[in-house]
């Protein structure tokens, strides 16, 4: 029961990741699908962004994270640093929940 | 499990609807809809992923994930072109990933709740600034702005497994219909 549904979701996991590669096209885009491809990593990564801040763990938050997630964009803005936006987010959110 | 379908969401998905006792078509359609994500992610790859052999793209394919889309992106958008950056990172997520699931079957009941320690936070953070760093124009804020907030509505609806896609292929139409 439990294997069939494994190695049906490592196939369905697989399909989609690869698809996009293997069916390729040639020629030039036109201009409207070169900027909808341009803008669409941002948008995908800004979406996973959205449902963890606004509900972690599929409840409402109670603001620890969107406060903390705001910390984040201004010390990444500022330093330009990745690390330096995670280590402060992190502390900020750990902060946070327990107030 | 953890060997075949490398997906942090379906994995849990599965997790959960394994203890309800769904019926594997439930099982297989609800992973294929939750990774449908990754369509759009591929897509964005392909530009650079051509360089490589019909092989490579699809050795590259099994690995990718939310978190190597999102260091591969940041590579690309800082300029660089290095695809060793994407295998390397990718296939170190794969084997950390693995060795931490097998802690945790072995000493898993140990740990308590890792919410408290904000550790779950930090892939949510590393995205935002990963978001932050690929910012090039003001249009681009506006873009993630709306992508963040559509999913988040979705997911706040209870619609969490669609709101990725939805939002992620929705909020680039702005780039599209609105001229820079």
């Amino acid at each position: 029961m439990i294997w069939p549904a494994i190695l049906g979701s490592a196939a369905a996991t697989y399909l989609v990741r690869s698809l996009p590669f293997v069916i390729g096209f040639r020629g030039h885009l036109p201009g409207a699908a070169s900027r909808y491809l341009e803008a669409l990593p941002v948008a995908i990564i800004a979406a996973l962004v959205g449902p963890a801040v606004v509900a972690p763990a599929g409840a409402l938050t109670r603001g620890a994270e969107p406060l903390a997630a705001a910390l984040v964009v201004a010390v990444v803005a500022w330093r330009r640093s990745l690390l330096a936006g995670v280590i402060v987010g992190v502390v900020a959110v750990a902060l946070l929940r327990i107030i | 499990m953890s060997l075949l379908v490398f997906a942090g969401a379906s994995q849990f998905a599965m997790v959960q609807l394994f203890s309800d006792q769904a019926p594997t078509a439930i099982v297989v359609a609800s992973v294929l809809f939750i990774n449908l994500r990754h369509l759009l992610m591929a897509t964005s790859l392909r530009a650079e992923l051509r360089r490589l052999p019909i092989g490579g793209r699809l050795f590259a394919a099994f690995f990718l994930t939310d978190e190597s889309f999102a260091m591969a992106t940041g590579h690309f958008r800082r300029g660089g072109r290095s695809l060793a950056y994407y295998f390397t990172f990718a296939i170190s997520l794969y084997v950390v990933w693995n060795l931490a699931t097998l802690a945790g079957i072995v000493i898993g009941s140990a740990i308590g709740d890792p919410r408290r320690l904000g550790v779950d936070f930090a892939i949510t953070a590393t995205f935002t600034g990963i978001v932050v760093l690929a910012i090039r124009r003001p249009g681009d804020a506006v873009i993630a702005l709306v992508a963040a907030l559509i999913a988040g509505s979705f997911a706040l609806a209870g619609a969490s497994t669609v709101a990725v896609i939805t939002a992620g292929a929705l909020a680039p139409l702005i780039a599209v219909f609105v001229r820079r």
